[in-house]
This record gives C-alpha cells, sequence and structure tokens, in this order.
C-alpha cells in the first residue's frame, strides 16, 4: 500500500473511532441507572473520609444543609 | 522456551520493580479515590485491568500499521486517547446495565477510568520504545496486575487504619499518603530481582 492510501486508512480509523465514542457515549447517557444510584457524586459520605473543612465542595455541601 | 521465561519476567518487572502506582505515579487518583474498600479496589483494578489490556491489542497496531507507514505518529496520543475514552464508554455501558452494584461501588470513579494516566502511560510506553508486541502484551498485563495489587493491598490497609485512633490532623488522605510512601519503599526493595 501507498503512504496515501495508508493515510487515508489513518483518517478512516480516527473518523470510526470518533463515531464508536460518540455513539456508546449516547447510549451510556441513554441507559437508565440502576436504582439507588440515580445521585451519584461528591457528598457527605465522602466528606467524612477527608478533614479539609475550607475545601470548596465541603462548604457548598454545608451551605446546602443550611 | 527462553521467550517463555523473558515474557515471564517482563511481566513481573513491570508488576512489581517498576510498578506503574508507587514507581511511576501513574493512576494516583482512582488510588487515593477508591482504595479505601477492597471490594471497590478490586472492582476498579479489574476495570483497569480489561481497559489496558483492550488498549494495548487495539493500539499497538494501531500506530505499528496504521499510523507510522502514514507518516503521521505524531497522532498517537490522539489516537490512544479516542480508544481509551471509547472502551471506557464500553465498559461503563455494560457495567451499567447488567452490574448495578459494581456501579455503586465504582461510583463516579467510574469514567475516571478514562483519564487514568497509568492506561495512557502504558500504550504511550510500547509506542515510544518501539517494544514488540510480545512485549507490550508484557507490558499491559504487568502493569494491570501491578496495578489491582497495589490497590487491594493499600485498600486492605487504610481498611485497617480506619478502626485505630490516629490523630485528627492525620485522618482521611494524610494518612492514605503516608501509608503509599511506605508501600512505596517497600516495593523498592524489589529492585534489581529481575537481572
Amino acid at each position: 500500500m501507498t503512504s496515501t492510501g495508508y493515510l487515508i486508512l489513518a483518517i478512516g480509523i480516527i473518523a470510526a473511532l470518533i463515531v464508536i465514542f460518540v455513539v456508546s457515549f449516547v447510549l451510556y447517557m441513554r441507559t437508565p441507572a440502576p436504582k439507588g444510584c440515580e445521585k451519584l457524586g461528591i457528598g457527605p459520605k465522602n466528606c467524612e473520609e477527608c478533614d479539609v473543612k475550607g475545601c470548596m465542595i465541603y462548604k457548598s455541601h454545608h451551605k446546602e444543609e443550611e | 522456551m527462553e521467550m517463555i521465561v523473558s515474557f515471564i519476567l517482563a511481566i513481573v518487572s513491570y508488576m512489581l520493580i517498576d510498578n506503574v502506582v508507587l514507581s511511576r505515579f501513574y493512576g494516583i487518583c482512582s488510588f487515593i479515590g477508591v482504595g479505601n474498600k477492597v471490594k471497590s479496589a478490586f472492582s476498579m483494578g479489574l476495570a483497569v485491568t480489561f481497559v489496558i489490556m483492550m488498549a494495548t491489542l487495539v493500539c499497538y497496531p494501531l500506530y505499528f500499521y496504521v499510523l507510522v507507514p502514514a507518516g503521521i505518529p505524531f497522532l498517537d496520543t490522539l489516537v490512544y486517547i479516542l480508544v481509551i475514552a471509547s472502551l471506557v464508554q464500553i465498559v461503563g455501558l455494560f457495567i451499567k446495565k447488567y452490574s448495578p452494584a459494581l456501579y455503586k461501588s465504582l461510583g463516579i470513579y467510574l469514567p475516571l477510568i478514562t483519564t487514568n494516566c497509568a492506561v495512557l502511560g502504558v500504550v504511550q510506553t510500547n509506542s515510544d520504545a518501539s517494544l514488540d508486541f510480545l512485549t507490550s502484551l508484557a507490558n499491559g498485563l504487568g502493569t494491570s496486575i501491578g496495578f489491582l495489587i497495589v490497590i487491594v493491598l493499600f485498600a486492605c490497609m487504610r481498611e485497617r487504619i480506619n478502626g485505630y485512633n490516629i490523630p485528627k490532623a492525620m485522618k482521611g488522605v494524610p494518612i492514605a499518603l503516608i501509608t503509599a510512601a511506605l508501600m512505596a519503599l517497600a516495593f523498592m526493595g524489589f529492585g534489581g530481582m529481575v537481572g
């Protein structure tokens, strides 16, 4: 195969990878989260591990509580 | 026979001596984040193992048989990131659909496998050092098993540490980092094991 052929193949593969990523991302977002896992994120449980009270996440969480 | 021995030695070397977390400091984010419970650490280790092995198998031929002959090897990082991100999305999709317990235990760290530099580090090392396919596989297998061993050991230690009365200032991340440093020192003892 010539260098141009390889270049076309490379561009095709990169385009295919982008399509695969987009499709899998859309499917991932459309798949409903299992029960009890709807709101996975940083919360008070994660804050127990760390004692940094000046952290932005800690502050925002405790503001919400107030 | 000689090839099998060197393959096994390469795996041991990448697993214990050049451990990806403790000697190269890759994957520290998930190491500290998920390494507090043995079950989630083990699940994360398995997920990272799968992604590293798949990424190695896909990225090696892409680099050596497509990007290099096309004269665009400088696009390697872009291609690797696309491959890793797609693999993580697919793994995440399956976990979300078929294993709610694993999905819950990995939580917000599941998409972080994409940004786990251990995965990108392995494939980048394979292409930068122009390793042959067998050594690349050994690198992938050794690195991922090394990551799994270290994160599970670390989680075991953190679970035990949580039961002890330690000073307030040392609770949480500080004691975890000291534990990681002591583990790194212990793993240095493996240095020179494989000639």
